[in-house]
C-alpha cells in the first residue's frame, strides 16, 4: 500500500538521539523531526549526527504549538494516527472527506516532488515552489523552513502573482513560460534531487490557487521520494473520491444495492414495460403461437370437455413457456376455444369409427374364454352377471342369448367341420383387409365377430388362421399407399412441431438476451443519474469566496478541458469546491 | 309415489355422460361447498350469490357444450335437463337476442323491483356513468348486457 523506498535497518532500530521525535507524514512516511533545529528527515538520526543543541524536549506534550512548523508536524502526526491509512496526500487533516461513503480500496500514496520554483516578489527570499502535482508551498531557503499553508505576510504578493499568471494566461497561452523560475541558486541543500526549472513548467491544467490553504509541513527531505513515480492522473483521482474513473462495476453494484429502494418503483415499472413488450419482439407468427398454445394444451392432457375457468383455476399449464407465446387472455381462450372444437370434433370421429365392433367382439371373446356346454344360459347369466362383457348396455339380452346357444352348440360339432368353417369365414374377407401383413392381433372385425372365428379352440385355431394368413398374396397397393400418405401426414406434423418448438426455444434465447441488455442499461443509466445528482449537490456548495471561485473555476474548468478531457475539468471543479469547504 | 330405485337398476345416462362427468362432479362440489360455507359476516342480500354464480357456470358449460361445441348429444343434454344440471329456463333465455349474456333471471323480472325495472347488471357499459362500479343485488353480477 504505501511505497516506501526506505527500508529499516538495524541502525534505525536505535533509540533516536535527544530533541528528535519521530512522526508519520500524511504520505505514509515516517519523519523525524527536531523541534529545537527546525529540521526534519526521513533518515533515521543517528548518535552520529550532531544531537540538538539544547536539552531535549519531550514528545508531543512539550511541543510549542505556537509555533507553525511545529504545529504543522503535530497536526500531521495527530491526524496520521487518527486514520492509519491517510486517505489524501494533500491535507494533514486528513483531507476531503470520504463524500462518497464507500471507498473500499486504500489509493495508491501520490508522491509529489517539486517541479519549478518561482521568487515571491516583495518578500525576497521567500519563493513559492510548485510540485509535480501542481500543490504549492512557500519555502524559505535562508530559514531553511516551508509551509503548505502559505504564511500570512506572503498572501497579498501571491494572490497578485496568481491573478497576473491568470492574465497571461488569457492573454496567451505561449507567455505562461515566463512564468518559469530562472533561480535554482535557492535551492534547499537538503533536496538530494534538484527541481528541473525550465524542463517541467508548471502545468497549466492544476488548479494552483486552490493549493493555498494546505497545511501540511513539507520538508525538503521529501524530494527523496521521487523514484516511486506516481502516474499524474492520480492528481485528478486523489481530492474526489468518486471520480467517474473510479466507477467499477463493483461499485456499480454496490450502489445498486444501497439505492434499490429508492429506485425501486422505477425499476418495478420499467420490468413491467418490459414485460408487456416481451411478445413483440418475438419471431414467432401468429399461427405458430396458436399452434404452439394448442400443443401445450394437448401435451397437459387437457380434457376438450372441461370449461375454461376449469384450465384456469387448475393453473397447470401457467408455468409451461408455451402459456406467454399468446399474450393476452382473451386470445388464450379463443384458442382453447378453437382447439376444443377440433378436438372434440376428433374424437367423435374416433368414436364413430369405432362404434358397432367393440360390444360384439368383446362378447364373443368372452363367451370363447367361459363358455361351456356345462352350463344353460341363465345359469350362465346369473353367473357372470358383474362382468362388463354380459352388462353392456348396447348389446341387447336377446342377442346374447342366441349367439350364446349357437356357440355352445357348435362347440359340440367335430374339429373338422369347424376348421373348414373357419376357412370359408377366412376366405369371405376381401384381400384388403385380411392379407399377408395382417398380424394376428389385428384381425378384421368382419372375422372377429362372427361366431364361427371363436367356435375352434384358440390353441388349434391361432396357428390354422396364420398358417392361412401367409398362404395369402400381399396386400394391394392402394392401401400400402393410403397408409403410407397417412405416416406422411403424420411425419410432417411431427417436423412442423418440432420447428414450431425451436421457434419457441430461439426466441425465449432472444427475449433472455434482451433482458440482459436492458438491464445494464438501467445501471449504467442509474450510476449516471446517481453522478449527476452527486454533481448537483457539489455545485449546491459554495464556499466562502462564492461566486467569485465559482467564476474562476469555471474558466479554469474550461481551459483544461480544451486541453484536456471533459471529465478532468469535472474534476477540477469538485476539487476546488472541496478545498472551499475545508476552508 | 314411485319407488325409488337404487343405482343398479337405475337407467345408465346416455351416452358421452362419462366424458362430462368429472366436470358436472367438480361443478357440484363447488355447489356443495357453497351451500355449506358459513354466511355470519356476510350482507344477507350476498349470501347467495356464490350460488346463482355456480349454478350459472353449470347451466353455460352445458349450453356451450351442446350448442356451441355440439359435443354432446340430444339425448344427453335432455337428460341434463331433466335432471337438474342445468337450468332450462334460463337456457332458453341465452337463445334470445338481447340475452345472450344473462347472468340470472331474477336480473330481467321487472315485477319484483319498484320501478318495474330490470336489474341494474342489464345496463350496457355506454349507460353507466364513467368508472360506475355495479354489483347486481340478486346474484352478484357485474355487467351481462349483451353489447358489453
Amino acid at each position: 500500500m504505501l511505497k516506501s523506498t526506505y527500508k529499516p535497518s538495524a541502525a534505525a532500530l536505535q533509540p533516536l538521539p535527544p530533541g528528535w521525535t519521530e512522526h508519520k507524514a500524511p504520505t505514509g512516511h515516517t519523519y523525524y523531526y527536531n523541534a529545537e533545529t527546525k529540521e526534519s528527515t526521513y533518515k533515521r538520526p543517528t548518535a552520529a549526527l550532531p544531537p540538538a543543541p539544547l536539552a531535549a524536549p519531550l514528545p508531543v506534550p512539550q511541543i510549542n504549538l505556537s509555533d507553525p512548523n511545529v504545529a504543522n508536524a503535530f497536526m500531521s502526526q495527530y491526524a496520521a494516527a487518527a486514520a492509519p491509512p491517510p486517505q489524501s496526500g494533500r491535507g494533514g487533516f486528513g483531507g476531503a472527506p470520504g463524500r462518497g461513503g464507500f471507498q473500499p480500496r486504500p489509493r495508491p500514496q501520490p508522491i509529489d516532488k517539486p517541479r519549478s520554483k518561482v521568487a515571491i516578489p516583495g518578500c525576497e527570499p521567500w519563493i513559492l515552489v510548485y510540485t509535480k502535482y501542481g500543490r504549492r508551498f512557500a519555502y524559505n531557503p535562508t530559514k531553511n523552513a516551508s509551509y503548505w499553508r502559505i504564511p500570512e505576510k506572503l498572501m497579498p504578493a501571491i494572490l497578485e502573482l496568481d491573478q497576473a499568471r491568470i492574465r497571461q494566461k488569457a492573454a496567451g497561452a505561449d507567455k505562461t513560460t515566463n512564468d518559469e523560475p530562472k533561480d535554482s541558486n535557492d535551492e534547499p541543500k537538503e533536496a538530494t534531487v534538484a527541481p528541473r526549472p525550465g524542463t517541467a513548467p508548471p502545468k497549466k491544467e492544476h488548479d494552483y490557487d486552490s493549493s493555498e490553504y494546505e497545511e501540511v509541513e513539507v520538508t525538503d527531505d521529501e524530494d527523496e521520494n521521487e523514484d516511486g513515480s506516481a502516474p499524474k492522473r492520480q492528481r485528478t483521482e486523489e481530492p474526489g473520491a468518486d471520480g467517474p474513473v473510479e466507477f467499477t462495476e463493483a461499485d456499480i453494484a454496490a450502489q445498486l444495492a444501497a439505492m434499490g429502494a429508492e429506485y425501486g418503483d422505477d425499476d418495478d415499472e420499467e420490468m413491467g414495460d418490459y414485460d408487456e413488450h416481451e411478445p413483440e419482439t418475438a419471431p414467432l407468427s401468429d399461427h405458430d403461437a396458436r399452434e404452439l398454445f394448442k400443443d401445450m394444451l394437448d401435451d397437459y392432457r387437457i380434457s376438450p370437455y372441461s370449461p375454461w375457468e376449469k384450465l384456469i383455476e387448475e393453473g397447470k399449464v401457467f408455468d409451461d413457456p408455451r402459456y406467454t407465446v399468446l399474450t393476452t387472455m382473451r386470445a388464450r381462450r379463443e384458442v382453447w376455444e378453437e382447439w376444443s372444437r377440433a378436438r372434440l370434433q376428433a374424437l367423435k370421429d374416433q368414436r364413430a369409427k369405432q362404434e358397432g365392433r367393440d360390444p360384439r367382439i368383446a362378447y364373443l371373446a368372452f363367451l370363447q374364454e367361459k363358455a361351456t356346454p356345462k352350463l344353460y344360459w341363465p345359469e350362465f347369466r346369473r353367473k357372470y352377471k358383474r362382468e362388463d362383457a354380459m352388462r353392456d348396455p348396447k348389446l341387447p339380452d336377446k342377442d346374447r342369448e342366441r349367439w350364446y346357444r349357437e356357440h355352445i352348440n357348435r362347440l359340440k360339432l367335430p374339429a373338422s367341420t369347424l376348421k373348414t368353417d373357419l376357412k370359408k369365414l377366412l376366405e369371405s374377407v376381401p384381400p384388403a383387409q385380411l392379407n399377408r401383413d395382417t398380424q394376428l392381433q389385428n384381425l378384421p372385425a368382419q372375422v372377429l365377430t362372427d361366431i364361427r372365428y371363436i367356435s375352434l379352440d384358440p390353441q388349434v385355431r391361432d396357428p390354422f388362421v396364420e398358417g392361412y394368413i401367409q398362404g395369402l398374396p400381399p396386400a394391394p397397393t392402394g392401401e400400402d399407399g393410403a397408409k403410407e400418405e397417412e405416416t406422411e401426414a403424420t411425419r410432417k406434423a411431427r417436423d412442423e412441431r418440432r420447428k414450431r418448438e425451436r421457434a419457441l426455444e430461439e426466441r425465449e434465447r432472444a427475449v433472455a438476451e434482451e433482458k440482459r441488455r436492458l438491464e445494464r442499461r438501467v445501471q449504467i443509466e442509474r450510476a449516471r443519474l446517481r453522478e449527476e445528482e452527486r454533481e448537483l449537490e457539489r455545485a449546491m456548495v459554495v464556499g466562502k469566496r462564492g461566486l467569485q471561485s465559482q467564476l474562476v473555476g469555471a474558466a479554469e474548468g474550461k481551459v483544461v478541458s480544451g486541453s484536456g478531457s471533459g471529465s478532468g475539468g469535472e474534476m477540477n471543479k469538485t476539487d476546488k469546491t472541496d478545498k472551499e469547504e475545508e476552508e | 309415489m314411485p319407488a325409488i330405485r337404487p343405482a343398479s337398476k337405475r337407467k345408465p345416462p346416455p351416452e358421452g355422460f362419462e366424458d362430462i362427468e368429472d366436470d358436472l362432479l367438480i361443478f357440484s362440489n363447488k355447489m356443495k361447498d357453497a351451500q355449506n360455507a358459513p354466511t355470519d359476516n356476510i350482507p344477507k342480500h350476498q349470501a347467495q350469490w356464490p350460488i346463482f354464480q355456480i349454478s350459472h357456470q353449470r347451466s353455460r358449460y352445458i349450453y356451450e357444450l351442446y350448442y356451441e361445441k355440439e359435443a354432446i348429444s340430444k339425448q344427453l343434454y335432455d337428460w341434463l335437463l331433466k335432471n337438474g344440471y342445468a337450468d332450462a329456463m334460463l337456457i332458453a333465455k341465452w337463445k334470445k337476442q338481447g340475452y345472450e349474456k344473462l347472468c340470472c333471471l331474477r336480473c330481467i323480472q321487472t315485477k319484483e323491483t319498484n320501478f318495474n325495472s330490470t336489474c341494474i347488471c342489464r345496463v350496457p357499459r355506454t349507460g353507466l356513468k364513467e368508472d360506475q362500479e355495479v354489483q347486481c343485488v340478486s346474484c352478484g353480477c357485474r355487467g351481462c348486457a349483451s353489447s358489453d
